[in-house]
């Protein structure tokens, strides 16, 4: 396993848990707009984030996210959640 | 009052919450929650003492 792929997931991780604090808060708080910056913050950088891991190491969810080039991309291992365990 | 501790029998309330501070997503991640108003760890202690009653 590269290092730079532990980094990215781990950094995919990092980002997926803060959006849903945030999107937990938002739904008591819909008008806070603090609130809703840095979502929308964390919402550009999770996708960048998601990006640039998918182009190197493949989809981060079996559907919904990206398309598969060339073959099937989700069956060649690991899986997003066996990354680093 | 109820029991042996003096304790109502129930009385919930939750204040709502206000956006401060919060931690980076990496410190959130490693601590639980983005709301250090949130954060409270477990911490086991001796069974005897009663914690509600300090």
């Amino acid at each position: 396993m590269q290092n730079e792929q532990m980094e990215l997931m781990q950094r995919l991780r990092e980002l997926e848990f803060a959006a849903v604090e945030l999107n937990l808060f938002l739904d008591t708080h819909p008008e806070n707009q603090e609130a809703l910056r840095d979502f929308n913050r964390v919402a550009c950088e999770l996708a960048e984030v998601r990006q640039t891991y998918e182009n190197k190491f493949g989809p981060t969810m079996n559907f919904g996210v990206s398309t598969s080039k060339g073959r099937w991309q989700w069956i060649d291992g690991p899986w997003p959640w066996q990354v680093g365990y | 009052m109820i029991g042996p501790y003096k304790m109502r029998l129930a009385r919930a309330y939750i204040p709502f919450q206000r956006y401060g501070q919060v931690w980076s997503p990496a410190e959130g991640l490693r601590r639980g929650t983005i709301f250090p108003e949130l954060f409270s760890p477990y911490i086991p202690r001796d069974k005897g003492s009663c914690g509600t009653c300090q």
